[in-house]
């Protein structure tokens, strides 16, 4: 049936490049031997056919440019030029007549031929469109199908368009196109533990208000399922030219695995803090003892050895924290209780604990600033210790190091200038990142792990300052960081 | 008359030194690696000041502190709480804990605090 209805309706063609050749001729034979017979035969009047047959070829030139293209259009108006020739032959025209007959034949073809292109050409354009738009189609969805992540796609009225095969792994459950559904609506499924309420997901409300949601996390579950999942939504209206909400899409993240990393890291963190500070403090405790023991003893050599060990167990327990903070910060867990206090205060406390840290070094402190910051007391003490000891650590021939404090809009700064190795133009971008350490001319390496500054960046830019360095190659290197002054109250 | 300290920590490497430290200091100590002796030995031995490990392997110093807290007989014990886990000072507080110290720490801080709530 649908294909008597394809041959009826040129229309149903569309979309559907089948150009054929021989219907076209077949229809065309059909059409003049039943014209003739009709004049023949029926209307006894030959002359009658002209009128008839122009009418009739250009409707058949105009069916089949659209039902068959360029060609279907061409070899109709080349039946109707033969035709006309015929006509011409058989019906004995002579002299003006004739000539008539023929130019009329002509001009015929030639719009015939002119109308044939247009529609063909028309035509062949509509199922280019149809046919691009359906390969786009499809190499979307190929395209989307390949995705890890779950692809919602609905138009402007909350009806499902296009989903992709992920998302139905992740949820479980098949989403029928066609038909107005999204998380909100599903009857078999929780979210966060209840039932979905209607227009709540961040698909209808992205829909709704026409903005994007990023980021939204949903625990999801099958009412009869057992284990659920988390997983992360964003949402985004698609708008049309006048910016009103078209159609909307969904994309819909697996992070289960990822909450149970986190969750495994945290466990170890926890594990592992406890684990390494507990050795840490016995042994601590134990030198405590044992120093009291050896006070008494005249050995020396015993009480500097004794001294060495704490100097190495002080380092240790510094490490383990520096590791500690370092899994801190990329869990988002480094907090801070900030409080007011002198800056001057905390530098000079710093700078008398390690003056015992170097014989060779003098640490000199212009105090330009008096007033008060709002922080964090020990991790400002924590920046400053390791801006110092790199100051030490990378001076191994110098003697001054320089400690300034002043004030600048409204910021209080602090520097540490060392007459060191100092650090190359290139070296000077990287020397925040991780893990990364400053090599000397005969790249030669210094001892630690490269996160002190990676922390110390950290911990002043939580505290909305800033940090930054200046250096020459072999002259030395300037640290300095900056933190906010409060404003005063009233 | 010595003041008393009870020090509860499930691990001996901790409980040793930190006894020895502060019987040189004057207290008598009394050790527990097990939280759950704790109210008896806190009925028995009747300490000045407790030093209590909050992740106790079996039980919670945090229950522990709550609970001593909340007994009429106990609850004027000094209780300081000690421990290696990052986040745990919040916790001490909200537990009812006097104070609090974080592990590593130096065996001087810890006699200082010790005393400080000897003294009053």
């Amino acid at each position: 049936m649908r294909s008597i209805y394809r041959y009826l309706n040129p229309i149903v063609h569309l979309g559907e490049s089948n150009y054929s050749f021989v219907f076209p001729l077949i229809a065309n034979i059909v059409l003049c031997v039943s014209s003739e017979f009709y004049a023949y035969i029926i209307a006894r009047n030959p002359l009658i056919i002209g009128e008839y047959i122009i009418f009739i070829n250009v409707a058949f030139i105009i069916y089949f440019s659209f039902r068959d293209g360029l060609r279907g259009g061409y070899i109709s108006t080349l039946f109707a030029i033969c035709y006309y020739f015929y006509i011409i032959a058989t019906r004995h025209y002579h002299g003006f007549e004739l000539s008539m007959a023929v130019d009329t034949t002509i001009i015929l073809g030639v719009l015939y031929a002119i109308l044939a292109s247009i529609i063909g050409w028309l035509k062949q354009r509509i199922d280019w469109l149809i046919e691009s738009s359906a390969i786009e189609k499809e190499r979307l969805q190929t395209i989307i199908d390949q995705l890890p992540v779950g692809v919602i796609v609905t138009d402007g009225h909350g009806i499902l368009t296009q989903t992709n095969k992920q998302l139905n792994k992740i949820l479980g459950i098949r989403m029928p196109i066609g038909f107005a559904i999204g998380l909100d609506t599903i009857p078999q499924i929780k979210i966060n533990g209840s039932l979905p309420i209607p227009h709540q997901s961040p698909l209808s409300q992205a829909l709704k208000k026409g903005t994007s949601i990023i980021g939204r996390e949903i625990y999801y579950q099958q009412v009869n399922g057992n284990e659920g999942k988390y997983l992360q939504v964003n949402s985004a209206p698609i708008h049309n030219k006048k910016r009103r909400v078209i159609a909307a899409a969904s994309i819909i993240t697996d992070i289960t695995g990822q909450k149970d990393l986190e969750r495994q890291k945290d466990d170890f963190l926890s594990m592992a803090s406890h684990e390494l500070k507990t050795p840490l403090t016995s042994l601590k405790m134990f030198l405590d003892l044992q120093e009291k023991e050896l006070s008494s003893s005249k050995s020396k050599k015993a009480q500097y050895f004794n001294q060495r060990i704490k100097d190495q167990i002080h380092r240790l327990s510094e490490l383990t924290n520096d590791l500690l903070d370092i899994s801190r910060i990329q869990t988002g867990k480094l907090r801070f209780k900030k409080e007011s206090f002198q800056l001057s205060q905390i530098v000079s406390d710093t700078l008398e604990g390690l003056s015992g840290m170097t014989r060779q070094h003098e640490l000199v402190l212009r105090n330009n600033f008096s007033g008060q910051v709002f922080a964090d007391r020990y991790r400002i003490y924590q920046v400053l210790v390791n801006l110092i000891s790199n100051a030490i650590k990378y001076s191994p021939k110098g003697r001054k190091i320089i400690i300034t404090l002043s004030s600048q809009n409204r910021h209080a700064l602090i520097s540490v200038k060392d007459y060191g190795i100092g650090i190359e133009k290139e070296q000077q971008k990287k020397i925040f990142e991780r893990l990364y350490q400053v090599t000397d001319r005969n790249e030669k390496t210094f001892p630690g792990l490269g996160l002190g500054l990676f922390i110390a960046k950290e911990i002043v830019e939580r505290h909305s300052g800033k940090i930054w360095v200046t250096s020459e190659k072999g002259k030395g290197s300037t640290f300095s960081f900056s933190l906010p002054i409060p404003h005063k109250k009233g | 008359m010595k003041k008393k300290v009870l020090v509860i920590d499930d691990d001996y490497d901790i409980l040793e030194p930190l006894s020895i430290l502060l019987e040189i200091d004057n207290y008598e100590v009394e050790t527990t690696p097990k939280g759950e002796e704790t109210i008896h030995k806190v009925n028995d031995f009747k300490p000045d000041v407790i030093l209590l490990d909050m992740l106790l392997s079996g039980s919670d110093g945090r229950q522990i502190a709550r609970a001593l807290k909340s007994n009429v007989k106990t609850k004027d014990i000094a209780i300081i709480m000690m421990s290696a886990h990052p986040s745990a000072s919040e916790d001490a507080k909200l537990c009812g804990a006097d104070d609090f110290i974080a592990k590593p720490f130096e065996s001087e801080d810890l006699l200082t605090l010790v005393k400080s709530y000897i003294s009053q």
